[in-house]
């Protein structure tokens, strides 16, 4: 085998630099070879001071990401191909660097080519680079995807407890006495993102199905762009109440339930369509796009996919029919026809 | 005397230490001053540059939210920089938009969003002004600039428990350090000075502890490296030595006295001897001739008898006054006699009329010793002859009231002079020349716990000895 010697730096910028030097075996020369893998922060570093963005990085999972970073390395194939660009958001697991490293990991060797993960701050950045072709596939929510069903096509949707279903939560504090959405009139809410299904539309749909408007019913909205930062405005005091998704919900209950028992689940959605995979239907058939589509499917079957799924908390990936997003259509209709 | 004595009465080995005490608690305070003083500095500067990197800090972060009005990203902002800042020093963060009102804080609960800002900035200073006020939680407000023009402010409640439990701390053990250090140094100079005043110490030991007799420092404790302090107790040494020596000299001098005042008495009683001997020889011639006539000769041996009896009276009454075996006998009537017996032969010499009169009892007399009370009484009746003169008048009655024994010697003649007076009344010391009979008398009527009284009064001088019954052993 060959001889690995590693670096790992930080940008002043707040990215993440691996050096991984492989001398691949050969009788006559030896070959330096150098991946660089970059790993750039969705949220730029415009926008912290720098010692935040520092911090950011120096989190726990970012020495998990940099381990499988070193692990995906020698697999990354120096063919002078453009990496492929998987969109992802923070609306759903915001910060976890480790799914995040993981998810790199099992689809780059899945498809046997280096994957660049990109994080943007929106769901309608996202939108708008997978629109645009800067990305070539995204992981993005049920109402997007609706919103742009004549150039989008699933790629898969994952399943959770078993279904390929998700409920989104109006949260209260943990002490707060409000039972219904009607009791929290008048107080500040905290929506996800405005393109998001469980952490707006439901509850937007809700609004619109007694005549009024988030702007109306509640003192103030705010968006928090991150399912888990309408955890943490809603904990820490910020707003009385908020939209969540309930699989986001549901999850950090198990990783960090001192977080989520600061709040209470007052309310919860019918069933809709699990926030799916997608591309650009005029690329469906590309072989980037299809050996994605096929690496998202088989995440089941290989051990580095069932590692991504484990940390996902999710069953696996599945075919999705476009009929599943029905519900969510369903409430598009109300807030427009509202 | 004042139940707490004044300082400067106290004994210098007290003073000094208390001395040294006040001087090391006067220094422990400065000194405790001065650390707490540095101590101040340093956590203000400390709290100072806390406060101020983390105001800069967030208002580099926090200006464009902060321009677009964005409470969560601004909210959000606070609660990474609070999470990530160490311990709990900041207990609140406000930001406030350029109307004043909460924009957002990192406890959205005791600042709500929208709520007016003004109250979190009472009482706030600019982050370089923070200083330590014992408050345990301090405000600094800064306004928050962004692109050079203000956006908004920026309020910071610091807690500061820790560095006021810090001073704290730091002023208990600066307090009990140096109340150790100061009874440590106290107990030590008091050990020190008592060990350089105690040649001293012994020195007035030694003067109070005599009784009147002072008592010399033995060589081994003379301290000679001290020169000043040997030099002193030299010289006490040579004080007292001179001082015992004069006091000998006075034993000696007293003794004396009463062979002094028989001395006074010999020519007189040589006079009563020979009178006797002259008519004793007569009767011895007489028996001689008229051996053969028993009449004549029973005659002539009682008058050799009578005159043998009053020889051998006269003798007895002089050997009785200086016997020194009689120390302790009991006061007799027949003591006096003696003394009328001895003091006759003056008073005749001067044609003196003598009243004499003891009405005191044999029981009251008997509380009182012989010896002593002959010498005062036959020093006052020699005195008192003197002072009478040719055809003089001198008495002596002895009586007694209850227990107490008077002797009252009078006479007339001149008065008796100041120093004689001295002499016999007081107890300091003597005048130069003078005999030391009247002062032999006051100080045996002292050593019997009695007193002497003087008056003078129509040409008669009195003197009045009272003395005390004496304990039965006297009895």
């Amino acid at each position: 085998m060959g001889q690995h010697r590693k670096g790992v730096g930080i940008r002043r910028d707040g990215q993440l630099w691996i050096l991984c030097r492989q001398r691949i075996s050969s009788n006559s020369d030896l070959t330096d070879h150098l991946a660089r893998i970059k790993v750039t922060s969705a949220k730029g570093s415009d926008r912290y001071g720098p010692k935040i963005a520092e911090d950011e990085v120096h989190t726990r999972r970012s020495a998990i990401l940099a381990g499988a970073a070193f692990c995906a390395a020698p697999m990354v194939r120096a063919q002078g191909a453009a990496p492929f660009r998987f969109a992802l958001t923070p609306v759903f697991l915001d910060n976890d660097a480790a799914v995040i490293a993981a998810l790199r990991t099992a689809l780059g060797e899945a498809m046997g080519r280096e994957i660049e993960l990109v994080q943007r701050r929106t769901y309608q950045e996202i939108t708008g680079a997978l629109l645009d072709g800067s990305v070539d596939a995204a992981w993005t929510c049920g109402y997007p995807y609706l919103q742009h069903r004549d150039q989008l096509s699933l790629l898969g949707v994952p399943v959770w407890r078993g279904a390929p279903l998700y409920q989104s939560y109006l949260i209260v504090a943990a002490g707060d006495a409000a039972t219904s959405l009607a009791d929290l009139q008048g107080g500040a809410h905290a929506f996800s993102d405005p393109d998001s299904n469980s952490g707006y539309l439901v509850t937007a749909s809700d609004l619109a199905r007694i005549g009024a408007t988030p702007d109306g019913f509640f003192s103030r909205s705010i968006f928090t762009y991150g399912h888990r930062n309408v955890v943490r405005a809603v904990a820490g005091g910020l707003t009385r109440s908020g939209s969540v998704d309930g699989y986001v919900w549901e999850v950090l209950n198990s990783v960090e339930p001192g977080l989520t028992a600061r709040t209470r689940v007052i309310s919860r959605s019918e069933d809709l369509g699990f926030p799916p995979f997608v591309a650009r239907s005029d690329r469906i058939e590309e072989v980037g796009i299809t050996a994605c589509m096929a690496a998202l499917q088989g995440l089941g079957k290989a051990d580095r996919g069932q590692e991504v799924l484990r940390l996902l908390f999710l069953d696996a990936v599945v075919p999705a029919d476009p009929a599943l997003f029905n519900g969510i259509a369903t409430r598009m209709a109300e807030l427009s026809g509202g | 005397m004042t139940a707490v004595p004044r300082f400067r009465n106290l004994p210098v080995t007290v003073r000094v230490p208390l001395i040294t005490a006040a001087l090391m608690i006067i220094l422990a305070l400065v000194a405790s001053q001065s650390v707490l003083g540095a101590l101040g500095r340093v956590q203000d500067a400390r709290l100072s540059e806390t406060a101020r990197l983390h105001v800069e800090g967030l208002a580099v972060a926090l200006g464009p939210s902060v321009l677009r009005q964005d409470v969560w990203e601004v909210y959000d902002i606070l609660d990474r920089a609070r999470q990530a800042s160490d311990g709990q020093r900041l207990l609140l963060t406000v930001v406030a938009d350029e109307r004043g009102h909460v924009l957002a804080a990192t406890d959205p609960r005791r600042a709500p969003v929208g709520e007016d800002a003004a109250e979190f900035g009472l009482g706030a200073v600019a982050p370089e002004a923070v200083r330590m006020t014992g408050d345990p939680v301090l405000r600094v407000a800064s306004p928050l600039l962004y692109q050079g023009r203000t956006i908004g402010g920026i309020v910071t409640e610091l807690d500061v428990t820790d560095l006021l439990a810090e001073r704290r701390q730091v002023t208990l053990w600066l307090l009990f350090g140096n109340a150790l250090a100061t009874v440590l140094l106290a107990f030590g100079g008091w050990l020190a000075v008592a060990r350089i005043l105690r040649p001293v110490g012994a020195l007035v030991q030694a003067m109070d502890s005599s009784g009147g007799a002072p008592r010399p420092i033995p060589q081994a404790a003379i301290p000679h490296g001290d020169p000043g302090l040997a030099r002193l107790i030299v010289t006490y040494n040579q004080m007292t030595t001179a001082v015992e020596e004069r006091a000998e000299a006075e034993r000696r001098l007293a003794d004396r006295e009463r062979f002094v005042s028989l001395g006074r008495l010999s020519s007189a009683l040589a006079h009563e001897v020979n009178n006797p001997l002259g008519g004793l020889l007569n009767a011895a011639d007489t028996i001689r001739t008229y051996a053969d006539r028993p009449d004549v000769v029973r005659q002539s041996a009682e008058l050799m008898q009578r005159g043998l009896a009053h020889l051998r009276d006269v003798t007895r009454a002089m050997l009785d006054q200086n016997r020194l075996d009689r120390a302790g006998q009991p006061l007799r009537p027949e003591d006096f006699e003696d003394l009328r017996l001895l003091f006759e032969p003056e008073a005749h010499s001067r044609n003196i009329a003598l009243a004499w009169e003891v009405q005191a009892g044999a029981t009251v007399l008997a509380s009182q010793p012989a010896a002593p009370v002959r010498q005062v009484a036959l020093n006052l009746l020699l005195n008192a002859g003197a002072a009478a003169g040719q055809n003089g008048q001198v008495g002596l009655k002895v009586s007694n009231g209850g227990d107490q024994l008077s002797i009252v010697v009078s006479n007339t003649g001149s008065a008796m002079s100041e120093a004689d007076l001295r002499r016999l009344l007081a107890s300091g010391p003597l005048p130069p020349g003078g005999g030391v009979g009247l002062r032999l008398v006051h100080d045996i009527v002292s050593g019997l716990g009695g007193t002497l009284h003087h008056d003078r009064a129509e040409g008669r001088t009195v003197i009045r000895v009272d003395l005390p019954a004496m304990g039965s052993g006297h009895a």
